[in-house]
Parts: C-alpha cells; sequence; structure tokens
C-alpha cells in the first residue's frame, strides 16, 4: 500500500497527538484538552472527534479499512470471585421484590459479594479502537519495541519481524491471541536507543588527533562519564581499603572511619542497580574520589612501609581497567571469565556480601584486592561487556534510551513482553472492565463516544 | 499582474532594484545576484536574501511556545528519572491525564517472571495452580515461559541479548515482584461479558422461586453459558467450596493442585488423541525424494453455497476470489 504523505505530522497550529515518542507529539499532548462542544451542531462535534481520534489510532490506515475493521460491540470482561461463587448461586440478588434483601434501613445485608472489580461503569466507549490495536505493527509499538507505529511498520515491511518463529510481512496482519512476535534486537536497539550525534567538533578546522579524542568525549555524554567515575571510584576506593588493611598499626585508629565509609560506598555503587546515575549520585561519586586522592596524599605523606605494596595494588587495579577498555571480543571472552569467578565468588561467600565486609575485615585477600574490592570489579566489567562501546553500531554506544521517551513507556496488559529477545505475546484481545479500557488512547470518554457515535453512521 | 508586494514589510530601497533596468554587462550569474543599488546604510536584518521583498521567517508564538515547554516545564520528561515512571501530568500510573479509563499497570519484573517460570519448568508445578498462587493469567504465565525458554536457549547459543534495553524499559515501567503483601497482579477469574447479557431483561418470577445464575443466563438466550460454566479455573471454586464445608486450607489446597494436574493431564490427553485421530486418517508414501500425504475427503462437503472455505479442489462455477482486485490476501493465522 503507498503511504499517504503527512505534511505537519507534528504541527503545532493544528495540532494531532500521535503514536510516536516524538517530542512535538510529547508537547501537543500536553495542551491536548477536550474542545469545547456545546457550541457546534451534533455533526461537527462528531467529525471533530472523528478526526482528532483517527489522528493517533492508526493515522497510516486508510479510513475505508478502519471503517472494515470497525465493529460496535467491543469486548468487556468481569472478574468472578471463586469464594462469591462457592457460596452462592446468585439468587440471592433476585430475592425478596427481584432485586436482592435489603435491611431495615435500606442498606445491603452484609455478607460476601463479588469482589475484584472496580464499582464503576465498563468504559465500552472507550475502546472503539480495540480491533486496531490486533495488528502487527501497532501491536510492536505497544510493546515498545519501536518509536512510532510507522516505525514499526517499517520494520515488518523490512522483514525484522516474525511471528510465531516465521518471517511477516504484512503490518496489517490481525495477531491472534496467544501469537508470539519477535523484532530483530538491533532494529529495537536503534529504534529506542540515542542516535549517533554528528560530531560537533566538525565545524571547527581538524587536528586529527586532538578532535578524535574530543568526540569520543562528546559522543560519551554524561552517563559514560559517570559510569567511569563510579569504576574509578569504587576501584580507587578498593585500592585504598586494601592498602590500609595492610598498613593497619601505623593510622589504623585514624584511617579505619574513612576506611569504613569507603567500603560502604562501595557497596552503595556496587547494589546500584542501573548504569543511569542522578546528578545527587555524580556529585557524591565526585566527593568520594577527592576524599580517596586527600587519604591517599596523606598515607604517602605519613611514610609507610607499605607504600610499595600500594602501588602494586594500583598497578593491579589500572590493569583491570585497562582491561575493561579492550576491543569488544575481548573484552566479550574477559567478561564471561569474570562473571564464573565472579559466580564462584558468590558461591563461596554466600549471598550476603556485606556480612562478610562486617565480619571479615576484608581479609580475604586475592593478590591485594579483597574479595569484596574483586568482585565490584567484575560486577562493574561485567555491566561493561554487557553495553560495550562499539562505533560500528547505527546508535549511540553504550546504549542508552532516547529521550523524551519515558511519558511514552507503558505496556498494556494484553500484552506480555520479554525485553532481552525483543518478543512478545499477544495474550486475548484487549477488554473493558469496570473502570477500566484496556485500549490506550489518550481521549477524553466524551470525544470517544462522539466518535464512535461517527461510525455507527446512523446520520 | 505585476507581483504582489507585502505591505509592511516593503522598503522603498530595495524596490529600487527591481523598478531600475540593470546594465546589459552586469548580467552575468555572479552579478545577477548581487542587487546594484543595495542600501549600504543599514541593511534590514530581516531580509537576508536582497532580491526578495519576503520577510525572512521568524519564529511563531507556538513555536516559541514549545521552546519555551522544552527548556522548562517539559524539561523533567526528556530523561527518565531512575527507577520510576514519568508520565505526563505528575500521575504515577496514568499515562494520558485526559483519559482516566487507561491505567499504565504493572508489568512482571526479571524476578517475578524467574519465580514462574522456576516454579513451572523446576518444581513442575500445573499452569493453574501457579496462576492461582501468583495471581497471574494463566496464558500470561504460558507466555512468560515459554519467552523465557527462549531467551535461555539464546543464552546458551552465546546469541546476544537485549539487556541494556531490558533494564532501562523496565526501569521506566511500574513492576510487580510478586511478593507477599503486594497487590494482586490481575484478575485470573475473567470472564467474557457477553453482548446478549448486556440488555435488559424483565423476567417475572416467583418470589419463592430461587432464581440463580443458571436461570439468569437461560433467560438471557438459550445457548448462554452461566459464569460456573465459564469459569478459566473452576477447580478454585471447588477448593472454596471445600474451605467452606469445613476442610483443612491445607488438604483443600492439596486437593485444588492435585485436580488442577489431573484436569491439565486429561487436556494433554485429549491433544494427543486428537493428533493421532489425525494422523491415522492419512497416509504416508516416502518416495526418498518427497513424502506424499494422503488423506481421504469428502467432495460433496462444499457447504451451502459450494463455496466453503474448507472445501477441497476447484469446483465448477465457484471461481477462486484471490486473484480478485482489491482481495485481502493477509494471512489469517500463523501455525
Amino acid at each position: 500500500m503507498k503511504q499517504r504523505r503527512l505534511l505537519r505530522f507534528h504541527g503545532l497550529k493544528r495540532p494531532r497527538v500521535r503514536q510516536t515518542w516524538n517530542k512535538y507529539n510529547l508537547f501537543n499532548l500536553s495542551r491536548l484538552r477536550t474542545p469545547f462542544l456545546q457550541s457546534k451542531t451534533f455533526f461537527q462535534q462528531k467529525w471533530m472527534s472523528k478526526s482528532l481520534t483517527r489522528g493517533y489510532h492508526g493515522e497510516h490506515i486508510k479510513e475505508y479499512q478502519w471503517e472494515r475493521m470497525f465493529s460496535r460491540r467491543s469486548l468487556a470482561a468481569i472478574n468472578m470471585d471463586p469464594a462469591y461463587m462457592a457460596q452462592h448461586d446468585g439468587s440471592e440478588q433476585a430475592a425478596g421484590r427481584g432485586s436482592g434483601r435489603k435491611m431495615a434501613d435500606g442498606s445491603d445485608i452484609p455478607g460476601p459479594r463479588n469482589r475484584g472489580n472496580l464499582n464503576q461503569a465498563t468504559p465500552y466507549m472507550q475502546m472503539i479502537f480495540a480491533p486496531m490495536e490486533r495488528r502487527l505493527d501497532i501491536a510492536i509499538f505497544r510493546a515498545l519495541f519501536a518509536s512510532s507505529a510507522r516505525q514499526a511498520r517499517q520494520f515488518v515491511l523490512h522483514g525484522a519481524v516474525t511471528v510465531n518463529g516465521k518471517k511477516m510481512t504484512y503490518p496489517g496482519y490481525l495477531l491472534n491471541p496467544g501469537d508470539m512476535f519477535q523484532v530483530d534486537i538491533e532494529r529495537v536497539m536503534t529504534a529506542t536507543g540515542q542516535p549517533k550525534r554528528p560530531n560537533r567538533n566538525q565545524k571547527a578546522p581538524k587536528n586529527t588527533e586532538t578532535s578524535e579524542g574530543e568526540e569520543g568525549e562528546v559522543a560519551e555524554g554524561e552517563a559514560t562519564e559517570t559510569a567511569e567515575g563510579a569504576a574509578e571510584g569504587a576501584a580507587e576506593g578498593a585500592a585504598e581499603g586494601a592498602a590500609e588493611t595492610v598498613d593497619a598499626d601505623a593510622a589504623k585508629s585514624k584511617h579505619f572511619k574513612t576506611l569504613r565509609e569507603l567500603k560502604t560506598r562501595a557497596q552503595n555503587v556496587m547494589s546500584m542497580k542501573d548504569q543511569v546515575m542522578r546528578a545527587k549520585e555524580k556529585k557524591a561519586l565526585r566527593k568520594l574520589l577527592v576524599q580517596i586522592k586527600e587519604t591517599m596524599n596523606r598515607s604517602r605523606k605519613a611514610d609507610d612501609p607499605s607504600v610499595a605494596e600500594m602501588n602494586q595494588a594500583e598497578r593491579e587495579l589500572t590493569d583491570l581497567l585497562s582491561e575493561m577498555s579492550l576491543s569488544y571480543t575481548q573484552q566479550a571472552a574477559k567478561a564471561k571469565k569474570a562473571t564464573i569467578e565472579w559466580k564462584k565468588q558468590q558461591e563461596q561467600q554466600g549471598p550476603d556480601v556485606a556480612k562478610m565486609l562486617r565480619s571479615g575485615s576484608a581479609a580475604a585477600k586475592v593478590g591485594l584486592l579483597t574479595a569484596q574490592q574483586r568482585t565490584v570489579l567484575l560486577w562493574m566489567m561485567r555491566r561493561e561487556a554487557e553495553n560495550p562501546r562499539d562505533d560500528s553500531k547505527p546508535y549511540a554506544t553504550p546504549w542508552k534510551p532516547r529521550d523524551w521517551m519515558s511519558p511514552f513507556a507503558f505496556i498494556p496488559r494484553y500484552l506480555e513482553v520479554n525485553q532481552n529477545i525483543c518478543a512478545a505475546v499477544y495474550l486475548r484481545h484487549p477488554v473493558a472492565r469496570p473502570g477500566l479500557s484496556e485500549v490506550p488512547t489518550p481521549f477524553a470518554p466524551v470525544l470517544s463516544q462522539l466518535a464512535f457515535n461517527w461510525y455507527l453512521r446512523r446520520g | 499582474m505585476p507581483p504582489r508586494i507585502r505591505g509592511s514589510s516593503c522598503q522603498p530601497q530595495l524596490l529600487l532594484n527591481y523598478l531600475e533596468p540593470v546594465p546589459s554587462s552586469s548580467i552575468s550569474p555572479a552579478s545577477a545576484l548581487t542587487p546594484l543599488h543595495r542600501p549600504t546604510a543599514s541593511p534590514s536584518p530581516k531580509c537576508s536574501r536582497a532580491f526578495s521583498t519576503t520577510p525572512a521567517p521568524q519564529i511563531t508564538k507556538l513555536r516559541r511556545a514549545f521552546k519555551e515547554w522544552c527548556a522548562d516545564k517539559g524539561l523533567m520528561y526528556r530523561n527518565a528519572p531512575y527507577d520510576q515512571t514519568n508520565y505526563m501530568g505528575f500521575s504515577r500510573t496514568r499515562p494520558f491525564p485526559e483519559n482516566e479509563h487507561f491505567k499504565s499497570e504493572p508489568v512482571l519484573s526479571v524476578r517475578a517472571r524467574n519465580m514462574i517460570w522456576e516454579a513451572i519448568m523446576v518444581k513442575g508445578m500445573p499452569l493453574k495452580a501457579v496462576s492461582a498462587e501468583f495471581h497471574v493469567d494463566m496464558r500470561r504465565v504460558a507466555a512468560v515461559v515459554r519467552m523465557m525458554e527462549i531467551e535461555k536457549k539464546w543464552e546458551r547459543e552465546d546469541k546476544p541479548l537485549a539487556h541494556a534495553y531490558a533494564r532501562a524499559i523496565t526501569a521506566m515501567l511500574p513492576r510487580a515482584d510478586l511478593l507477599e503483601g503486594e497487590n494482586k497482579f490481575e484478575p485470573i477469574n475473567d470472564i467474557h461479558v457477553h453482548s446478549y447479557t448486556t440488555q435488559q431483561l424483565f423476567v417475572p418470577a416467583s418470589e419463592s422461586r430461587q432464581f440463580t445464575r443458571a436461570d439468569a443466563a437461560k433467560a438471557f438466550g438459550e445457548h448462554i453459558l452461566p459464569p460456573d460454566a465459564k469459569m478459566r479455573i473452576p477447580e478454585l471454586v471447588q477448593m472454596e467450596r471445600n474451605l467452606v464445608e469445613g476442610m483443612e486450607p491445607r488438604e483443600a489446597r492439596g486437593r485444588f493442585i492435585k485436580e488442577a494436574a489431573e484436569s491439565e493431564q486429561a487436556f494433554a490427553e485429549r491433544q494427543r488423541e486428537r493428533a493421532l485421530a489425525a494422523e491415522e486418517r492419512k497416509t504416508r508414501v516416502n518416495t526418498g525424494r518427497f513424502e506424499f500425504r494422503f488423506e481421504k475427503i469428502n467432495a460433496e462437503n462444499v457447504g451451502p453455497t459450494g463455496r466453503a472455505r474448507k472445501a477441497a479442489g476447484w469446483r465448477y462455477g465457484a471461481p477462486h476470489m484471490d486473484r480478485r482486485r482489491g482481495e485481502v490476501k493477509i494471512p489469517t493465522s500463523v501455525g
């Protein structure tokens, strides 16, 4: 099917909310209000609602195709509580004069009721576009595998999507309950990741080597910087910890406090779940770095006998860190080894690393690093290998989600998604429940109702 | 008609360029572009091209509003905050502020998925029991296990997985860990609302009559099933019945698991028998190069119009519609 070319897809003057993660779309969504309808004729109201809602729901689908799909019977479901079913056969609702017995004061007779449903009306009108959600391209967009429905459509047409393991090139394929669709991982990463930024230094005269270095720094952006900061912080913290445990008697009481603090911070770094870091954490890490430097200087000035050992620890750490910046394949191999080692250590240590920290005075040393410190480092290496820097990719690496995405991130209940393999199962058709509708639509019920009336075609 | 000039933006000095005749010697590609009488004193900043009287496009009010919004109110939507949702309008659950009926409901966390997979594949619990234990729909349980199996297979094959993507996306979504004390994940005893039952009926019945769910279903239509027959896990109702009758909760639960396992085995057995029967109808002839499969069909089974979809073969007078213009040839199911 030839695609209609849309001018002003994300226009500001005549705004339409679209199925995309675009920032203009987000702005339009933030301005979306139900228009003032009272002054308009019924036809005008219906027309306006229809054009607004169709601008969002499958605007890439021709109107006659949608009219064929439209069904005025929406699906609904209701939860039946087994405890209620077991205790009642329903006759209590028809008791008395036909609508159930009441107490003397008019209130309901206490007893089990059918629980699990909201005490609201079922929003059938929000379900007009439920048949649309069955389409493969829209389901891909809903599963957060593409940044817009049109992009999802392109994925299908370009052969990047399989349904139940077979290549499917029809974006209009209507999924059946139980169908599993899979999208090529690289496509998903490209669609949802940050784009490769063009080199900002290109305007300036080219100095081959320096500009390259700068480019790297620019491309890496904040998150990488912080991740590196974290790695460094942890590593140096580890070095400091090791050196200090060796040099116990000289400045034991003096450095004990700092050491403990460093350790807990390193622990914090380790327990951090994601590479995304906030400003506060960044700040804390920077502070940590400064502190570590200070303590190191202090111990050097104190003319320790253990300076040589400390240097060795540093060397070891730099080795470890340099391993992190190896090429991808080498890195992957290293990371595998590291994972195995890490698992072994986990088994040895038991699940609770913090316990070991508290009890063992961090003396279980492998080389000069304690097991704890190694764990931190290995964990960092593993994380790094999972999301490495790779210039051959069409997206910015290390992969980060694109900007302006999070307000659009939701997965409706009729899909079950496994992001690791970029696959999703269409469990069932979307349904309405009391008070809830599963069709993601940004419009108020009144607009949906008017649009529904338009498609009923009753003049 | 002479070219129209917009009133306010018109500058008489610029207009001179067009009114004055250009000397023939100066007509060359380079000099044609540069006007002769360029206002030297103060060229208008609006005019980037001197030969054009159209003012340079300015930023519109809306666009300025958009820019301001991006830098101010909208800035919080640019980057995802760590480990929480970031929907429009300060709501934790509603992505669309105008639509109060759509909620972004939690998805299963990695831990929850692992728990489900372990219960099915390691402990060998029946699907119905896992569904009832975690309050996760049976179809979802099956889907989770199906996709986890693929994930594990890929891990064994060293195929790259989208870990970074998965981590980032799940951090943006509300999640459920399926732990004790959490809200129930989703309703598992859903029944479909039949369209016949959405109408209002007035059925006269005597006051002494026990008008049950089954009677109500019959009143809506002969073929309408009562909710009891539509339950996805009828064994749960039986368990509750046992509990009401005073059975120990532990024993009731054990019996429920046993019944669930039996019903699933019976279902699997039925499926197997059906497949076996289908296989028996076929005759396979292997020639080494091809395997021919013969099946007996009844050529008279063509439906009332003679064009039933499952009818075999080409029939005189019933043309194939698949070559007709505009006929949709998208597959309806993928095996």
